[in-house]
């Protein structure tokens, strides 16, 4: 569904990222995991291209991303593509209900009164009906994700990426966030999640990759990445979660 | 003296008020505001136009539209006014009566100025905004349009107001050119009297701070309730979506 082949991505003369071959299955539920600066967040955002890279290939559904291509190509493969960011970025001018209705809407042309009626079964699916006509500065941290999460999916992505969606919420509002994310897996949702939510990582990932400076060191299933780390680094990393 | 004023006032008012008309042009405080407001009205979409450009990575938007802003922030207005009103109707052959030379030279004026707060506008949004957008699917228009512009011209309504304000100030210029406003108005009074030039004009720009002070009381008043807004509840925010 999703492969990386032969990724490069410079900043100067930082390598941010070097030589990813990786590929995200159909089904499949990866987390990419690995210290601060270590490149998830700039790989994941290579998938959409809100990251240019240097060389090499993002494939989405077969199709390289990173192809020279027409802006209204790009902006299609971009529709397709569920992403949730780390600050949220609801759009604050907008009720939540409206967040989620203006991508369907005005990008896919769907009839406003289906799109709201879409909106609302997401609101509800993620447990936040009543909270429909709330702006996003008055919605907690928790509920503003989970909104985000339902914008996503309004455009029925066949894959969701998450970049580290817990990391800005209060301890006990990251709960919540994971639950929603929890009920997608169940449904068999194709996904993509840079998380520090090791437990998270455990329970549901059927790979979890393992990055540092750029590279991706391991690749694994939870049971093999957390009960038998094979590179130094990985094994380093775990005992530091660990000691904590 | 200040039965003199008074005096001056008593016998002017209606001088003051809107020129000679109904028997010559519409003149005095009437005439003001109406080139103020047109010159202001007039130059929102045409800074809007000015800001998109000058953000644009594309050369021949973003060039012409630098050279412009630069230009008219390097000029005195009094400049562009004489150009305007002797070198436009060399050009089309046609001559120009001075409220229309007033009304293009304010249009132009104004709103190179006003695009520089666009500009600052759109800068100033948190760059999440525009990802969100493009990362569900938004062409670059569209993105503009239905999130980062309804926000960012929000936030700057007091700034808006402010640049009405000098526009108010700015319109006393047509005066060179015998457009019939405020202060050819109190001109036309002095004239007459001769011998009472203090009065007259403190009579002017007790009129001008009056309009003008209450403008900007007005900005201070709404610029305060947007700070607040922005901390707190958006209710008021312009919805486009649900203008429909």
């Amino acid at each position: 569904m999703i492969e990386f082949r032969d990724v490069n991505k410079w900043y100067g003369a930082y390598c941010a990222l070097a030589d990813i071959n990786a590929v995200v299955q159909r089904g499949e539920v990866v987390v990419v995991c690995g210290p601060s600066g270590s490149g998830k967040s700039t790989l994941i955002r290579t998938v959409n291209r809100l990251e240019e890279i240097r060389s090499g290939e993002v494939l989405f559904e077969g199709s390289n991303v990173h192809a020279p291509m027409r802006a209204a190509a790009l902006n299609h493969l971009r529709s397709r593509i569920g992403f949730v960011f780390q600050s949220f970025n609801l759009f604050p001018h907008l009720s939540a209900l409206d967040n989620i209705v203006l991508s369907p809407w005005r990008v896919n042309g769907v009839r406003k009164a289906e799109a709201h009626d879409r909106a609302m079964a997401l609101l509800e699916r993620v447990g936040l009906a009543d909270r429909a006509h709330s702006f996003p500065a008055q919605l907690s941290g928790g509920q503003q994700q989970r909104v985000a999460i339902a914008r996503a999916l309004a455009m029925e992505p066949p894959v969701m990426l998450f970049d580290e969606p817990t990391s800005a919420l209060d301890p006990e509002m990251v709960g919540e966030v994971l639950a929603v994310m929890r009920s997608l897996t169940e449904e068999g949702m194709t996904m993509m999640c840079v998380t520090h939510e090791m437990g998270f990582a455990r329970d549901v990932a059927d790979r979890v990759w393992f990055m540092d400076a750029g590279r991706i060191l391991e690749t694994g299933t939870p049971e093999e990445f957390f009960g038998a780390p094979q590179h130094p680094r990985a094994q380093r990393f775990l005992s530091d979660l660990r000691s904590h | 003296m200040l039965t003199h004023a008074l005096d001056i006032v008593r016998d002017n008012w209606l001088l003051l008020l809107i020129g000679q008309y109904p028997n010559g042009p519409l003149g005095g405080i009437a005439a003001t505001l109406i080139l103020s407001v047109l010159g202001i009205v007039l130059a929102f979409p045409l800074s809007v136009l000015i800001a998109l450009a000058r953000l644009s990575h594309r050369r021949v938007l973003w060039v012409p539209a630098t050279v412009l802003v630069y230009v008219v922030r390097g000029v005195p207005l009094l400049m562009i006014i004489f150009w305007v009103y002797f070198l436009l109707p060399l050009l089309i052959n046609v001559s120009v009566p001075g409220f229309a030379t007033m009304v293009c030279t304010l249009t132009l004026y104004e709103g190179a100025f006003l695009s520089e707060v666009v500009r600052a506008g759109i800068v100033a949004l948190p760059k999440g905004q525009m990802d969100a957008a493009r990362a569900l699917g938004h062409s670059y228009p569209k993105a503009m349009l239905y999130v980062i512009l309804p926000q960012a011209l929000f936030n700057m309504l007091p700034s808006m107001l402010s640049q009405w304000v000098a526009t108010i100030k700015d319109t006393t210029l047509g005066y060179i050119i015998n457009v019939p406003e405020l202060t050819f108005a109190a001109n036309q009074i002095n004239n007459r009297l001769l011998t009472q030039p203090f009065e007259v004009f403190l009579i002017l720009a007790l009129t001008y701070y009056v309009v003008c002070f209450s403008l900007t009381w007005v900005a201070t008043r709404l610029e305060r309730r947007i700070a607040g807004r922005r901390s707190g509840a958006m209710r008021l925010a312009p919805v486009l979506v649900t203008a429909q």
